[in-house]
């Protein structure tokens, strides 16, 4: 696992890419040297020499849960799993993710929880819970978190919808409740662009002080 | 065996749908990267949902009309490169009955086609994900923007009945965002294998069952 100082401007990662184009967004961006790793019929994933896996939104869960293992080995040997997506199968070590419509969309707040790593610097929570007005619009379900993890972030019912775990692996795993993040949204200069940018940024710092 | 197989490829949203327990009698969930020749044999219909592997599904092209040969029924939605037509990005505006509630992505309806019939126009769509410039020469159209541009089209020129779209009412059912698409989804599935679910659909939250 390369350790990367707080100083260094690049870090090295894979984002899944499922045949629906979510990569691209996630490609030459400035922070990262991201390559994508295409699911297919017989998908294998080498993370020997990256620093990230992002999982963005969309992503294939069957091929992702018959990689568990080496994921499991990189994020024994310090890497960081960014994850925005629900994952179906059980392939992030410790955590699940759950899928309801137990609650309105519109009844959804959100509330921080704790926050030692700074995940939530400058983010407008409030622009997380509503866009255009309509309320429930970012993440679907709620992660229940391993113990020991941090909630950063959760819900009106207080179900975790942020988890940043340090303590299951070796490495670091950062987690939304399938709310999307990413760079893309730079050119979305609404609020809610504005806070799914910088919730991004923040989830690479965790990479950073890895 | 359900009569209607849901091409998975991987996505929550299209295991949710399907393992609702009033869906998951009627949907069978197929991975896209395992499906092998003849598996679509003896199913009735198949959904190729929003959020597909377009390049996986480029491959799978011959074995899914081949259902439609057979006389069966293929329903497609969402941003699909893989068929005999030319689809295009548009921006996709999902807050438009809060901002302009008189003004729906889809201006003009037909609503006498049984996947339409009985539906308000709010029901008939919540939003699009882009256009088709280019149909079959055959094909019926059933929706367009306000722009007179194709959201949902029909044809019957490889045997049975495909009907393809932009909107994606098997993901956002899945999603469960958008709270009515019981009425769109419950007609499609009528129109699809005869069978009418009934109710509102409710998520029982298995997880790991397609690992």
């Amino acid at each position: 696992m390369t350790t990367t100082s707080i100083n260094s401007p690049l870090l090295r990662g894979t984002v899944v890419s499922n045949g629906i184009g979510g990569e691209n967004g996630y490609l030459g961006g400035p922070d990262v040297d991201f390559c994508a790793a295409e699911i297919g019929a017989h998908f294998t994933l080498d993370l020997s020499s990256v620093d990230i896996l992002l999982v963005p939104n969309g992503s294939d869960n069957v091929a992702l849960g018959r990689v568990s293992v080496p994921i499991r080995t990189f994020l024994d040997r310090g890497g960081t799993l960014i994850c925005c997506d629900g994952w179906v199968t059980p392939w992030v070590p410790g955590n699940e993710w759950v899928m309801s419509n137990d609650h309105r969309t519109i009844d959804v707040r959100y509330r921080l929880v704790s926050d030692r790593f700074g995940v939530m610097n400058g983010v407008d929570i409030d622009a997380l819970t509503y866009r255009h007005g309509i309320s429930g619009w970012w993440a679907c379900g709620y992660i229940n978190a391993a113990p020991g993890a941090d909630v950063i972030l959760e819900d009106s019912w207080g179900r975790p919808i942020i988890v940043v775990d340090k303590v299951t692996t070796g490495g670091t795993i950062a987690l939304t409740a399938s709310g999307p993040i990413g760079p893309w949204a730079g050119d979305d200069t609404s609020p809610s662009g504005i806070a799914i940018n910088r919730l991004y940024d923040n989830f690479l710092k965790l990479a950073r002080v890895q | 065996m359900a009569c209607i197989a849901m091409i998975y490829n991987g996505v929550w949203s299209h295991y949710a749908v399907a393992n609702a327990p009033k869906y998951r009698e009627i949907l069978d969930l197929l991975y896209v990267h395992d499906i092998k020749a003849g598996d679509l044999d003896g199913y009735q219909a198949i959904v190729v949902p929003f959020q597909s592997h377009q390049t996986a599904m480029k491959a799978l092209k011959d074995d899914v009309f081949s259902v439609l040969a057979r006389g069966g029924k293929v329903f497609v939605e969402g941003d699909s490169t893989w068929l005999d037509a030319t689809w295009e990005d548009r921006p996709v505006n999902n807050y438009w009955w809060v901002t302009d509630p008189g003004n729906p992505p889809a201006a003009q309806t037909d609503y006498s086609h049984p996947v339409y019939s009985g539906l308000i126009p709010r029901h008939a769509c919540w939003h699009t994900h882009g256009i088709y410039t280019a149909v079959p020469v055959s094909a019926q159209v059933i929706q367009r923007n306000g722009a007179g541009e194709i959201v949902t089209w029909e044809t019957s020129e490889y045997g049975g009945k495909l009907l393809v779209t932009t909107l994606d009412p098997l993901v956002e059912h899945g999603v469960q965002q958008i709270r009515h698409l019981d009425n769109y989804v419950d007609n499609l599935v009528n129109w699809l294998c005869d069978v009418r679910p009934q109710g509102r659909v409710e998520i029982d939250w298995r997880i790991g069952l397609a690992a």
